[in-house]
């Protein structure tokens, strides 16, 4: 008959052996330099949404080793940052705040629509990637949708060391600074967003606002069509 | 018998061995260079975006060969340049071209950052090494008497890199070097396997570098 030890050493060993297949990644505080664009002069509220600011995304590979990696708190804190450094006046509303308690230009919600990666074994090379495709949500200061742009952002990180996990965590830091790097680069050019200083959209202007929204940025490939990788649009300005 | 020293003198003799190694470097000119004092390099990897796949140790190596040895150069860690810059030399947002470079170099704050750390040259890196082909068989066995190996196996490894060299005075394309190095490694196993290494990215490193500082401090004309 086996004794309560036996069983209790038993589910401690089985426990080690399925913590062994199973890799964590939290992403830490990353941050940005000053970046060398002017700021945009707008007084703008961020409102950070309860699964942005606690993003956590678990994959199966293969059936062989379970990944989770927490975005989380340094997602928040980065876009944090990254707005800081491009508008004027940056508010950042906690997902309870009531955005009509606050005087804004405009109220940007980031969200993140998808989370993929990849780990050498999948892409057979020595490379592990991530991609992230960001939601950004622009309200203007009546509360009106003004705009959305989708933001897919990729990070390649080669593989050092035994394990993984900081090559992945590196990949997916380089996925959110590919974010910024776009972000303040195209944000005005995608979403019109420095119109907003002159007070809210003509509600009539919202429906050809929309459709054009939906033509020229719905999707990753509205994104890539108005930023060519390797250069600088530069009529993008 | 073989005695324990003796296995110790053939390993450390097979470790100074190497396998053979082919190598070509050429560079084409565009346009005359030189570094002035407090002049410094940056060398940078061509974008991943654009399916670039040069190592990250490869860049290491080039940066550490290129500030090291006979006519060293300064050169700047390019995590500093590109923080320096950002979001200018991202993987996504970095000029592809000179074109790009010099509507780059025309925006505010760009040219100041540039000059404040002095980099008069950017160096793009791209290329690989590769695994070309492998083949024969090794096997080993230990048991309590000992252990050991037998057979012969053997791979071949292709590093081919191209350098291309900007000058951010001019913005322009000064020229490019680059580096072929082909090499074959063997391992023969008699009881003891005897690695006959060829480090064929660790020389095509060490190659380029030598080629560049040359073509960067020369005066030769076009």
């Amino acid at each position: 008959m086996i004794s309560k030890k036996q069983l209790r050493s038993g589910a401690t060993l089985f426990s080690l052996l399925v913590a062994g297949c199973a890799s964590n990644v939290t992403v830490e505080n990353p941050t940005i330099p000053e970046p060398h664009v002017e700021k945009l002069p707008l007084d703008v509220a961020v409102r950070i949404p309860a699964e942005f600011h606690d993003f956590v995304h678990e994959e199966n590979v293969l059936g062989r080793e379970t990944w989770t990696i927490s975005l989380g708190a340094a997602n928040a804190a980065f876009f944090t940052q990254l707005f800081g450094y491009m508008f004027d006046n940056v508010t950042v509303l906690g997902p309870d705040d009531n955005a009509k308690d606050y005087t804004f230009d405009a109220l940007i919600e980031p969200q993140i629509e998808g989370f993929e990666f990849s780990v050498p074994n999948q892409s057979k090379t020595d490379a592990f990637a991530v991609w992230i495709r960001y939601r950004m949500q622009i309200y203007d200061s009546a509360g009106n949708s003004a705009s959305t742009w989708t933001v897919s952002a990729y990070g390649k990180s080669q593989k050092e060391g035994l394990g993984g996990s900081k090559s992945l965590q590196r990949a997916a830091v380089l996925a959110m600074r590919d974010a910024a790097a776009l972000i303040l680069l195209q944000m005005n050019k995608a979403t019109k967003i420095a119109a907003l200083a002159d007070g809210p959209i003509d509600i009539s202007e919202l429906e050809t606002l929309a459709a054009a929204d939906n033509e020229s940025l719905g999707g990753s490939a509205g994104t890539v069509g108005i930023f060519a990788i390797g250069g600088i649009d530069d009529n993008g300005e | 018998m073989i005695t324990a020293n003796k296995v110790l003198m053939i390993s450390l003799a097979a470790f100074s061995l190497e396998g053979c190694i082919t190598a070509r470097v050429e560079n084409a000119r565009e346009e005359t260079t030189g570094l002035l004092a407090g002049e410094t390099v940056v060398v940078m990897a061509k974008s991943y975006h654009q399916g670039n796949e040069t190592e990250a140790d490869y860049i290491r190596c080039v940066e550490k060969a290129l500030g090291r040895g006979k006519g060293a150069l300064s050169v700047i860690h390019n995590q500093n340049f590109i923080d320096n810059l950002f979001p200018w030399f991202e993987p996504r947002t970095a000029p592809a071209d000179t074109k790009g470079l010099v509507s780059l170099m025309a925006r505010p704050g760009v040219p100041e950052a540039v000059r404040n750390m002095g980099v008069r040259y950017i160096v793009w890196l791209d290329g690989g090494t590769s695994r070309v082909t492998q083949g024969g068989s090794l096997s080993c066995a230990a048991g309590p008497g000992g252990g050991g190996c037998f057979g012969f196996a053997w791979w071949q490894d292709n590093a081919d890199y191209e350098a291309s060299i900007w000058d951010l005075d001019d913005s322009e394309n000064a020229g490019t070097v680059t580096a072929d190095y082909n090499g074959t490694s063997f391992l023969p196993a008699l009881v003891v396997p005897i690695p006959l290494i060829a480090r064929t990215q660790s020389k095509a490193c060490n190659g380029l570098a030598t080629q560049l500082k040359s073509f960067i401090v020369s005066d030769e004309a076009i």
